[in-house]
Order: structure tokens, then sequence, then C-alpha cells
């Protein structure tokens, strides 16, 4: 039995956005209509960035809002793309004259409804552009058919990267180049040890054995790739890291950025563990950490789990990694 | 003057009016049962996504107090793109191309409907902007004819439409040869497994099945012919 801290789970999102703009009052404001956030001073000429989706991942997307980063931010309900009205209305308000490009995680859902939100806003002359965040490697075919790679953890970097550079004032094209490129770099891998509960529910999305692990989940409570005996925190790290370090082709010299995240329900403590092993086998590996993000940044309501995220770095992404931001989740 | 209206002369002024009118009377009628068979054969959310775009559409209809065809046909498109799912994206882009359907026209039917404001398409201009909607419908949802979805209903009747138009048909006699192509075809998807949509998850088990978004569209296209010749929609076929 699961309990959850909940008025009633109609309300949930409504409510939760209302209290993260409550709190931010000089950081965010709430368009309750169509259920997103933009920031309280909207910026003005430079291109607008909009991303969004099913609520239930928080921080993101909405705790991402602000200089630096998003300009606005749509929720749709627990782990539900939002309509495509909403988006629509969301890209619209993100857009400062300059296009808008919108970035959205790989499912089919949220994929539909941004793309046509896209071709409505042009309807009032807004120009989009569209970057796709499908990091998840578990969920990769080989390119044959199918939906194709999970967008997770790898937006955040994609958010920060292409905030930079729309505040540095670059162009339509050139953020959006520099997102698909964040995008085609980074590759994340995630494990569970127990799955997430909706809320309201009073049983998990799925149950594992005591001695088991979930390998490979995504961040809706899907199942993993496969089940692996539980081990300890060096042991998990290593199976995440693993299959990551074969398909970046990392080599000795080479320089990472890297996110440990929590999945919803892991707590400080673990995550620096995982950050700890990862740093000492990558070190081995002679795999330099230039950046790195330690936190739950893209969750699955309570999951308990881990992700790690990787991109090979470049200087100039990590001068826009470096360039000030200052968002609800994320300032420097 | 003649009395007879060719396939290029623009529809009636009150045409959008009584097509969206028919729309809500029809597919909201039938929404209980649509989402009957969305229970048997998808994920059952159907019904209520039917309900909520029309609810949304209604309350477009409050706000917007459409005049024009184009006005009219907007707000069931606007409101079925506030409807989550697959289906609201789709049927939303579907009545968004038909709405389109009297927008950059050229020649004397531009001219009359410049004239007098109503801004109804001709009926060419309403088959056509149904063969882009099938086009739309098939881009976003990647289904083709036989897949057991909307698509189902729209290919047969935007065939009939188009040769009805060619034949020279009055709207009336057109849009019910287009209507009774796309309810034999709704009907047929009963025969046939999903390999698309929702219905496709369970795949062998929606056989027997009659397609919920090919009978809508199918109610839409009777709505359409209702609002030419003035009669009512039968949504018993349905079940």
């Amino acid at each position: 039995m699961r309990r959850s801290i909940v008025n009633d789970p109609e309300d949930l999102v409504p409510e939760a956005l209302e209290g993260l703009v409550l709190s931010n009052p000089l950081m965010l404001d709430l368009h309750e209509e169509h259920r997103f956030i933009t920031r309280r001073r909207p910026a003005t000429d430079k291109v607008g960035l909009v991303s969004g989706g099913g609520s239930g991942h928080e921080p993101l997307h909405a705790g991402f809002v602000g200089t630096g980063m998003l300009d606005v931010a749509v929720a749709g309900a627990v782990f539900a793309s939002p309509t495509a009205l909403q988006v629509l209305e969301a890209t619209k308000a993100a857009d400062a004259g300059r296009g808008v490009v919108q970035i959205v995680k790989n499912y089919t859902g949220d994929v539909l409804n941004f793309r046509i939100a896209g071709e409505i806003s042009g309807d009032d002359a807004v120009e989009t552009e569209m970057v796709l965040v499908d990091d998840d490697l578990a969920t990769d075919t080989g390119g044959e058919g199918g939906p194709g790679r999970r967008g997770t953890a790898a937006t955040v970097i994609v958010e920060k990267l292409c905030g930079a550079a729309a505040e540095a004032g670059a162009s339509l094209a050139e953020v959006a180049a520099i997102g698909r490129r964040a995008a085609r770099r980074a590759r994340t891998m995630s494990l569970a040890l127990s799955a997430g509960t909706h809320p309201g529910d009073a049983e998990p999305q799925f149950t594992l054995g005591e001695d088991e692990v979930e390998l490979g989940v995504g961040i809706h409570g899907e199942r993993g790739r496969g089940r692996v005996p539980f081990r300890d925190a060096d042991g998990l790290t290593e199976l995440l890291l693993d299959p990551l370090r074969k398909e970046l082709e990392l080599h000795r010299g080479d320089q990472v950025l890297a996110i440990v995240n929590g999945l919803g329900g892991t707590y400080p403590l673990e995550l620096n563990l995982v950050a700890r092993s990862l740093h000492h086998q990558l070190a081995e590996a002679g795999v330099a950490i230039e950046r790195s993000l330690v936190g739950s940044y893209v969750t699955s309501l309570d999951m308990h789990g881990i992700s790690i995220t990787l991109m090979p770095l470049d200087d100039e992404q990590a001068r826009l990694w470096d360039a000030p931001v200052r968002t609800p989740a994320l300032t420097w | 003057m003649t009395t007879t209206t060719t396939s290029t002369d623009p529809l009636p002024d009150d045409f959008g009016h009584a097509f969206i009118r028919g729309v809500h009377e029809s597919v909201g009628g039938a929404a209980e049962a649509l989402g009957d068979l969305d229970r048997r054969a998808g994920d059952g959310d159907f019904g209520t996504n039917v309900r909520t775009a029309l609810k949304l559409a209604a309350q477009n209809i409050e706000t917007e107090q459409p005049a024009t065809y184009r006005q009219w046909v907007t707000t069931m498109y606007m409101g079925w793109l506030g409807v989550g799912g697959t289906s609201g994206p789709l049927f939303g882009m579907f009545f968004r191309d038909l709405a389109k359907a009297a927008d950059g026209a050229e020649g004397e039917s531009a001219r009359v409907r410049a004239a007098d404001g109503a801004g109804s398409p001709s009926l060419a201009q309403f088959a056509e902007a149904l063969a882009a909607g099938q086009a739309t419908v098939q881009k976003y949802g990647e289904a083709d004819v036989g897949d057991k979805t909307m698509v189902d209903a729209l290919d047969p009747a935007v065939s009939a439409l188009r040769s009805a138009v060619e034949a020279g048909s009055s709207p009336s006699e057109a849009l019910a040869a287009a209507e009774k192509a796309a309810v034999d075809a709704a009907r047929a998807t009963a025969e046939t497994a999903a390999k698309r949509g929702r219905a496709s998850y369970v795949g062998e088990v929606a056989k027997g099945v009659i397609d919920p978004g090919a009978a809508a569209i199918a109610l839409v296209i009777g709505a359409a012919r209702a609002a030419a010749d003035g009669g009512d929609v039968d949504t018993a076929w349905i079940s």
C-alpha cells in the first residue's frame, strides 16, 4: 500500500503548477487555461524556447524556465502529452519575433502534438524548429522502424545548451543545430530498484523481487529491457556505464559531460555514491568528466532508480554549459 | 440564372452552420455507442474524447460567434485540438483542412463569395478539402487504408465524392454517395484486424468490432450530406 500527498488526483497538475509559481513569484508566471509556465519577464529579441510533456518528471520541464534556459514549459497530465492546443498556445507565448525552438522528448503523443502545434503556429507567422531528444540507449533498435529511442535525461543538456545559445543571440537555425548536435551525441541508461506509483493509486506500476533490478527502464514506469541480479552501488554503476561506453565509443583522453540522475525515489547520498563510482570507473578508462550534474532532474514519480547520461563534450558546448542560468531547478 | 447548383458554385451560405450543427447532433448523439466500440477494440477513451471535443467546440461557438463557413468549421477543429489521445490531434487536423476548403479559391465563385461575404466552399472545393484532410490524417497518423482506422472510411468517401463532382452530380447526390461509401467502409472495418491506432494493441480481439474512428468519419460526412439536403443522419448502424 502506497500513499501520496495529494488532494483530488484530478487537480494534482494544476495545483502543483500553482505552487511552483507561488514559490517563485519573481521568476515565473502561470497561464492557467492552457497549463503552461512562462518567465515572469518574457525575454525580448531572442529565439524562444518551449518544451513540455507529461507531468510526473519534475523538476522537468517547468523547473527549467528562466534566464538562460526555457521561455515556456507546457504540462500535460501525469505521463500524458499536453494537447495540441496547449502546445500551440505555449509555442506562440514563447515567440519574441525570432522564431521558436521546440524541445521534444521522443514519445509518439508529444511528437504528434508538438508537430501539429508547429504547423498551426505558422498561420500566425511564428517560425518553429523542433529538436527531438532521443537519448535512451535501452530502446535503441538500430533504426529498424518503430518509435525509436525514448527521450530522457539528456533533455536537460539540450535545454541548457539551447537556452545559452538563444540568450547569446543565436539564430533559430543555430539554436536548433546546437540542440540537435547535443541530442545526437548524448546517451542515457537507467535502472530501477522499484517502480513509481501513480498519485492516488495504491500499487506501484510494477513490482520486483528483493534480489532483482530492472535494467533499461523508461521514465513512465515502462518495464525495462530485462531483470538482473541486485548488486552494490559500484556494480549498479557499472551496469549502466558499460553499454554507454560501448555505444559512445569512449577512448582514453575523451572528455564528457555526465548527469547522474535520480528517478524520484532516490536519495542524494545514493546519487553521490554513483557519482563517485562513475568518476573512478571513467578515470580508469582515461575518460575525464569535464562537467557534471548530480541530482534528481528528470524523474518518474517516486521511482527508486538512477540514470546516467554521458555526452562527449567539446569547447563550444562547455562554454554554453557554463553560461549563467537562473531557473528554479538549475542556477549558476 | 440557373436553378441547378454546379460543383463550382458555392454551397449555400449556411452550409458551414448546418454542417457543424449536424456534426454535434450525429457524432455527439453517437458518443456512447462510439465509446462502446472503443472499449471493445481500443483503449476506451474515444467516447470521452468525443464528448470533450464537442463541449470545447460548443464553447468556441459561444465565444467566437462564427458567421462564415470557415469560422464554423474552425470552432470544431479547435475543439478537437484541445483533446488528448491520438483522436484529438488527428480529427483536429482533419477539420482544419475542411475549414480551409474555401481558402485561396480563384475564378468566379471566389468573386461571388467576396461579393456576398458568405464564404462557403463549392462542392469541388469541399471534395478537395476532404482529400487534403485524408492526406493530413495519413501523414500524422501514419496509417494506410486497411489498417482499421478513420482512414478506411475517408478514402472511399473521397473517391466517391470526386467521382460525383466529375459526373456533375448535385451536392445532395454527391455527398449522399460519399456518405454511403463511408458508412459501407466503416461497417466493413469490423471484418479486419487493426494494424495501426489504439485497436492494434488488441489485434485479433478487435475483429467483429467496427472501428470507432471510421464510424465517426462516416457520421461527419453524413452531417455534410444532411447540411445539403436538410435530412437527418442515421446513427443506428453503429453498435
